[in-house]
């Protein structure tokens, strides 16, 4: 009994112990223990000091990526495609495998070099030896292997060696196009062209900023060029220019409603899937790019002026007799007719002295604010980053007015060129060129007035009789109601204009009655051959080519064929008592 | 009594155990589909992408114009002068009988033919067409 009074006794004290101790756990009698609660708050503090001072820490250091991390940051994004005006593919992503490594994950580094370079014969053994013994956490080894490829490298098992999907920027039209397009680089970047414009567009800042884009975030680039006229375009050029042994050759479609530019070529050329071909300077695009002295095409603005400013009409007779000398300069005519000639006949016989003279009646200053007016004088802008500033003379004189009247002098790019005759052909609308596609609502409403719609329809007569009786009869093709402007200028060889180095143009308009696509062919000094006696200038070759082109093409781009002259093709011109514009003209002119 | 209770409550218990477990299942199990599915929709995404890719590469004019000239020798290029447009078309000629009138010329009386108007009497589709048309009513 006292056994188990004891053993009650001993067993009682810590029943009491602990529930005077759960009492001292939950009790908050704050007078009694403020030293002990002080001290644990302090306790508490530091603790959470320490914890906060450790976010700081790691929130400013820079952490040691990932591989997941390293590795999504340097494959190549994805872009999106990018269409022809029908929809047809002209640059796309498809998924290929890339072969990385992470350095300090690899551990017999010499038998993964062996083994990986069994594997990938491109690789230099040596060069990859160094990679992995970097200290880096993600290493490339090869970009882009083939299936094969990559089923092997799966199969030797190395640790510290993966792959990972990237999208590749496949052109499957290959040189078709490439200088519009541009192309990517291996990390899929915008490097030239329209790819570049997209990556301006906002791509690449989402792409900085670490957004996974996935391509069906992103919505297809309509390009304004058709594929199809495209090629028959560059082919029709390749002939032209391999037959004419020129140098290099560059043409283009544009739409004169819409400014969008159908089809454009420039040789010679690269595939975009090789870009190291495009950094070759032979390969420029021409028509953006290279400034050019436009011969006589540019006489067609200098006309429109003199039409515009109402000073001449089709009527003016001018004198185009012998030589017009300019101090020590003399202007001759290439087909010299010696009399006084009406303008359509200036036009027509292409005459250097009557156009300067129509030149000279407007002076200086008005030839100099027309010209910028229609924008020859500052660089074109369009959305392709490659671009040009024209050549302007320092300090433009009376003989450079004179010049410049028939494209000597000032150096534009043949695309900015094509924009002003567009300006001329559409009625007076002014519209930069574009290659991505618009309506003619959204053209219109950025256009600018630039000549009168009697102006624009007087330009087109001119062009028509052109090819009716003049030097461009080389581009009359049945059914297209086609006008046209031959160009011929020298070369500047060390300072001296060259009579054998000649650089050729060709502007034509179709259908002349309802303009709808201006063409344009340019030629880098293109030989004589004999079938065409010996001449190398504009109508025999550029003319040439930009006739089989828009034969070719007009079928392709819905230019539908007409055979009966249309009634009354000029209405405007009727109605201000020109009627002769709308009687089918005959006889012979120039050549 | 509170056995009973007792007894109802565990089997509650373990009931919505189970059923809680096999919910959990179903859902981790929907959730692995899905991203099955995805990776699968992803995979099939690329092919497409490729094929479209292959597609426009084989179909690219520089290649068909190649295998145009080298299996088409006979074809020339579209002229101007074979597009023709709507109106150009010439008027439908008139319908003739020319069974009819052979046997008109033959001597034999038109009620010896039998009634079938159409497929006999014309030669061209678009005039079976025509005088089966002209039957309906």
């Amino acid at each position: 009994m006292t056994q188990t009074m004891r053993d009650t006794e001993q067993l009682r004290p810590p029943k009491r112990g602990m529930r005077a101790m759960l009492r001292a756990v939950f009790s908050t009698s704050l007078d009694l223990s403020a030293p002990r609660m002080r001290l644990a708050a302090l306790g508490f503090l530091v603790l959470y000091a320490v914890i906060a001072i450790k976010l700081v820490y790691l929130g400013f250091k820079p952490e040691a990526a990932t591989t997941r991390r390293a590795a999504a940051e340097a494959v190549a994004a994805s872009r999106p495609d990018i269409l022809d005006r029908n929809g047809e593919a002209l640059a796309s992503d498809v998924k290929v495998m890339s072969v990385f490594a992470e350095p300090r994950r690899i551990i017999d580094k010499d038998e993964a070099t062996e083994l990986l370079t069994a594997v990938l014969p491109g690789l230099d053994a040596r060069e990859l030896r160094e990679r992995l013994g970097s200290k880096k956490g993600f290493v490339w080894v090869k970009r882009e292997v083939t299936p094969h490829q990559r089923d092997e490298i799966f199969h030797l098992g190395l640790p510290g060696v993966g792959l990972i999907a990237e999208n590749k920027r496949v052109y499957p039209n290959g040189p078709i196009g490439a200088h519009v397009l541009g192309f990517a680089n291996v990390d899929n970047q915008g490097i030239a062209g329209i790819e570049k414009y997209i990556d301006g567009q906002g791509l690449a800042d989402l792409h900085g900023a670490g957004f996974g884009v996935t391509p069906e975030d992103l919505k297809p680039v309509a390009l304004s060029l058709d594929i199809r006229a495209t090629h028959a375009l560059r082919d029709e050029l390749e002939k032209g220019v391999t037959h004419f042994k020129a140098k290099a050759g560059a043409a283009a479609i544009l739409d004169v409603n819409t400014g969008e530019v159908i089809a454009l070529a420039s040789l010679p050329d690269y595939d975009p899937n090789k870009p190291t071909d495009a950094l070759d300077p032979v390969h420029i695009n021409r028509m953006n790019v290279g400034v050019y002295e436009m011969g006589s095409t540019f006489k067609a603005l200098t006309v429109a002026m003199a039409l515009d400013s109402g000073k001449v009409n089709l009527n003016s007779r001018l004198d185009a007799r012998g030589v017009l000398s300019f101090g020590r300069f003399k202007i001759h005519d290439y087909h010299a007719q010696n009399r006084a000639l009406t303008l359509p006949e200036v036009f027509t016989y292409s005459s250097n002295v009557g156009v300067a003279r129509m030149a000279m009646g407007q002076g200086v200053e008005r030839h100099k604010a027309f010209l910028r007016k229609m924008g020859q004088l500052t660089r074109m802008r369009t959305e392709l980053p490659e671009s040009a500033e024209p050549i302007v003379p320092k300090n433009w004189g009376e003989l450079n007015t004179m010049t410049i009247a028939f494209g000597h002098g000032l150096a534009v790019a043949p695309l900015q060129a094509m924009m002003a005759v567009g300006a001329l052909m559409n009625g007076g609308y002014l519209m930069t060129p574009t290659f991505i596609r618009r309506s003619e609502e959204e053209a219109k409403a950025n256009a600018e007035r630039v000549v009168k719609p009697e102006t624009s329809e007087a330009m087109r007569y001119l062009m028509r009789l052109n090819a009716e009786i003049g030097t461009a009869r080389r581009v009359n093709i049945a059914g297209y109601y086609v006008g046209g402007k031959t160009g011929t200028a020298e070369k500047v060889i060390n300072g001296h204009y060259s009579k054998n180095k000649l650089f050729t143009t060709f502007m034509a308009v179709a259908p002349s009655d309802k303009p709808k696509y201006l063409f344009l062919t340019i030629m880098d000094e293109p030989q004589g051959l004999p079938e065409t006696g010996g001449y190398a200038t504009a109508a025999y070759n550029a003319g040439h080519v930009t006739g089989e082109i828009i034969e070719r093409v007009g079928p392709i781009l819905g230019l539908a064929p007409r055979f009966e002259p249309p009634h009354q093709p000029f209405p405007l011109l009727a109605k201000l008592g020109y009627g002769y514009a709308n009687v089918p003209a005959r006889g012979g002119g120039g050549h | 009594m509170l056995r009973l209770l007792n007894i109802i409550a565990v089997l509650a218990l373990v009931g919505s155990a189970v059923y809680a477990y096999s919910i959990k299942y179903q859902t981790s199990y929907r959730a692995e589909q899905i991203t099955k599915t995805k990776i699968e929709i992803r995979q099939e995404r690329d092919a497409i992408a490729v094929l479209r890719a292959e597609w426009a590469y084989m179909t690219r004019p520089e290649r068909i114009q190649q295998l145009a000239d080298a299996y088409l020798s006979g074809m020339k290029r579209l002229d101007a002068t074979q597009i023709v447009t709507a109106q150009s078309l010439p008027e439908r000629s008139p319908r003739v009988d020319s069974i009819g009138q052979k046997l008109d010329a033959l001597g034999l009386s038109m009620s010896a033919t039998p009634p079938v108007a159409g497929g006999a009497s014309t030669t061209t589709p678009k005039a079976q067409g025509q005088s089966q048309e002209r039957r309906k009513p």
